[in-house]
């Protein structure tokens, strides 16, 4: 939907803010919405056979389904919140897409199915598995490229329409032009942040949830906008662990004297990454930058999982905030050679467990005292 | 600790025993190698490399009974991992790491001359990349593919139908999987991998699994069960790490003999037995007398956990033109049929309407978050079958949050106030 935009950057706040306006919209017009879990599924083939792809996010409503069906303190709030969405028959979903992105993801994906099957009476969107691996070797590279074109099969099926090459092409230049804008954004989080986190999260965030015609007109009319804005000297934080897709923590970051200019999450500014080659097989495209360039808990060996961080935490960060909330089992295992690496850069480092929502006094007094430590930075 | 009632039992904890001595002696005195690998993996490829394989899972419940949980994971939590980490999968490591302020059972695993395992959740990886890394040795991880096609009651189809039910991609990367795994391992065990010793190991293997479904059997049409759940699983834990070998099959085939003789002479595991109860999960390996506790009170004995039964319906394979793809089967969905909806749910209903269950206790294993999957569908369908289930939050292997009187106490109103 391309609206008449005359406050682009309010524009994105509000789709961020309301992330299925838009697709709801859609969906009224009669175009088919698919429902996807994570930075993994192919946005670009979704596209490509004429459906309308959109994130399912976390919101703050009650989960009874999730409560009755998902074991307690196993599943992230989001993963919880998709499940109820979901089963709840709250979207007009043609079908819900999920990746093998994490292991929770593929745990969502077997409950829903069996609610699919148990109930079939509710008429539940049906759930696919994108079964992408992500351990860097060559076979789980075949399997990967393989399970893509079965995707793009399946697609085909769900749309009732094929997609041709050209198709694939388009929309595949559509999101790269979309990524250029998430990267001229994120340019003004760099070096001399001009944009808070809060704000950084609020534009880039309809990436995942709004056409990419649509975010790049909007995004780079935002970029106009916010360029002038006077540069943040506050120091500037790199927020690592578990991938956050609401404003919580940067808000109270923030809230204490600091600049969050990078996250290593898809949320934040591994969310565009690099384009998708407009060279050769479309569907191999789609897939190899799906498959080599996106974040996600089962990249494996460390050393390539690592890599982002341990680049990005070289440029210009005065600090790192691991967010490790109490229901984390994966992410702790990392967190003890990366604070090692931080600590032989010098780069100081805290560890925060509680909600971001709910932080007492005594953990908020610790978060300062760790921010008035910080470097300051001298104004440019 | 209850007494042991057969014969196979203590033959079975013996045999673990110097088989874990020989191996110390063939690393330490021969410079033999030998692994540790995840439950879940192909033990059958480590077997006709002649690499001794030690599972994982069952060296933590080895440390585990030894009530040494509390120390290794003080030694985690000192290096900056949080308590909220999986328990189970990371008991070995963490005694690992310990090094000698923990003495380990049995004088301790040697270095092993690689590590290996399946990356089904998304702690396993970091796991054992830590623990490759402490124990300066290689990682070998083995993709693991998700299910797309789950059709109703897999142990049907498993024994003839997997080369369909397991579908082609997932057996496709798996056995490619395998093919990387057996190039490590003809490197360290220099020797070269021949498929038709693989064939012949699968049909022994099929062979013991035909032994525990002649048991399983004997337990299911006996007026009482002739054996207790505990000592099911010493008896087929202790084969299964081996299985296809001689000493394996053999055993089997002595534990089938001993239970039918039991049957046949009449005699129960508990002969007052009147409630028969289900375990569905990982054994509680730091408590295991938890299981014979309502016995003499109640009558009621646990007949059935996931161990003995999962020897036939998941392991046979009938068709092994293509042995390795048989084992790709074998090892693909190991997580699926145990764990998860709706295969899991399926499948424990039936066996329990098979064992003629009174009772179910499920276990949450809260030590081991990965772990906790699709409990609550099996708990939904055990009550639609008219099944009163009791769930129960327990660590696995760490003993410091169990209160064994208060679980016994709670477990004591289920069965006043469900089964009686």
């Amino acid at each position: 939907m391309t609206a008449t935009v005359t406050d682009p950057s309010a524009r994105l706040i509000s789709l961020y803010q309301s992330p299925m306006s838009d697709a709801l919209e859609a969906s009224a017009t009669g175009v088919p919405l698919v429902g996807i879990t994570s930075n993994t599924v192919p946005w670009e083939l979704i596209a490509a056979a004429g459906m309308y792809p959109v994130m399912l996010r976390s919101d703050d409503r009650a989960t009874p389904f999730a409560n009755e069906f998902m074991e307690p303190q196993v599943f992230q709030t989001r993963i919880r919140s998709i499940f109820d969405q979901v089963v709840s028959g709250r979207w007009p979903l043609r079908a819900v897409i999920i990746p093998r992105t994490s292991e929770q993801e593929y745990k969502l994906f077997l409950y829903l199915r069996e609610i699919v099957r148990q109930y079939p009476d509710k008429g539940l969107p049906p759930v696919y598995l994108y079964d992408l691996p992500h351990s860097q070797s060559e076979d789980s590279r075949a399997y990967g490229l393989k399970v893509t074109v079965d995707l793009k099969e399946q697609l085909e099926a769900i749309s009732g329409t094929s997609m041709a090459p050209d198709d694939i092409a388009a929309s595949i230049a559509e999101s790269n032009a979309a990524r250029a804008a998430v990267h001229s954004l994120l340019e003004l989080r760099r070096e001399t942040p001009r944009i808070s986190g809060c704000l950084a999260l609020s534009l880039i965030g309809p990436f995942w949830s709004v056409p990419r015609k649509e975010y790049s007109e909007l995004a780079h009319a935002a970029v106009a906008q916010v360029r002038g804005l006077p540069e943040l000297s506050s120091p500037r934080i790199l927020v690592k662990g578990v991938s956050i897709d609401q404003l919580t923590l940067h808000s109270v970051l923030e809230s204490f004297g600091t600049v969050v200019v990078s996250e290593d999450d898809w949320w934040g500014e591994r969310s565009a990454g690099q384009d998708i080659s407009t060279v050769g097989d479309p569907v191999a495209a789609c897939f190899e930058k799906y498959y080599f360039d996106s974040p996600s808990p089962r990249t494996f060996p460390q050393a390539v999982a690592d890599s982002w961080f341990e680049d990005r935490s070289r440029e210009g960060i005065e600090g790192v905030v691991f967010y490790v909330p109490e229901d984390d089992y994966v992410s702790g295992w990392d967190y003890p050679r990366q604070k090692s690496f931080l600590d032989a850069l010098g780069i100081p480092s805290l560890v925060i467990r509680d909600d971001p929502r709910q932080i007492k006094m005594p953990e908020r007094s610790r978060i300062q005292e760790w921010i008035d430590r910080l470097p300051r930075r001298p104004r440019s | 600790m209850s007494e042991k009632q057969l014969a196979s039992t203590l033959e079975a904890s013996a045999h673990q025993k110097e088989w874990f001595s020989q191996l110390r002696r063939n690393v330490f005195e021969r410079h033999q190698p030998y692994a540790i690998v995840q439950a879940d993996m192909p033990f059958e490829l480590f077997h006709v490399m002649g690499v001794p394989a030690v599972s994982n899972q069952w060296w933590a419940a080895l440390i585990s009974a030894k009530r040494l949980a509390p120390q290794c994971f003080d030694e985690l939590r000192t290096r900056g991992f949080h308590e909220g980490l999986c328990h189970y999968c990371s008991l070995p490591l963490a005694c690992t790491l310990a090094g000698n302020s923990v003495e380990a059972p049995w004088g301790g695993l040697p270095k092993p001359a690689l590590i290996s395992a399946r990356l089904t959740c998304d702690c396993i990886q970091r796991v054992f990349e830590i623990w490759a890394h402490a124990l300066g040795t290689e990682f070998i991880p083995v993709e693991n593919p998700g299910a797309t096609e789950l059709p109703p009651r897999w142990w049907d189809l498993s024994r003839h139908n997997w080369s369909q039910l397991f579908e082609a991609r997932r057996l496709d990367l798996t056995v490619n999987q395998f093919h990387v795994l057996i190039g490590a391992l003809e490197r360290i065990s220099k020797r070269r991998f021949e498929i038709d010793e693989l064939r012949c190991l699968m049909e022994s293997v099929n062979r013991q699994e035909e032994y525990f479904d002649e048991a399983r059997q004997w337990i299911c049409a006996a007026p009482k069960t002739p054996v207790r759940m505990t000592e099911q699983i010493t008896n087929v834990m202790a084969a299964q790490w081996l299985r296809g070998t001689d000493w394996a099959v053999e055993h089997a085939k002595r534990f089938r003999d001993e239970i039918r003789t039991r049957v046949d002479s009449g005699v129960a595991a508990c002969p007052q037995e009147k409630l028969r109860l289900m375990w569905v999960g990982a054994g509680l390996w730091h408590d295991t007398d938890f299981y014979t506790s309502f016995e003499s009170r109640y009558g009621a004995v646990f007949v059935w956990s996931m161990y003995l039964a999962f020897g036939p319906d998941g392991y046979i394979r009938y068709g092994l033109s293509d042995p390795l793809r048989a084992l790709a089967s074998r090892v693909v969905s190991m997580n699926e049929q145990l764990h998860n909806p709706p295969w899991a749910n399926e499948w424990i209903v039936d066996q329990a309407e098979k064992h003629r269950i009174d009772g179910a206790v499920v276990l949450i294993p809260s030590g081991t978050p990965s772990a906790v999957s699709g409990t609550h569908f099996i708990e939904m369908a055990l009550e639609k079958a008219h099944i009163p289930v009791m769930t129960l939050v327990a660590d696995i292997v760490d003993s410091r949050n169990w209160d064994g009187q208060a679980m016994r106490d709670r477990m004591a109103r289920f069965i006043e106030e469900r089964l009686c």
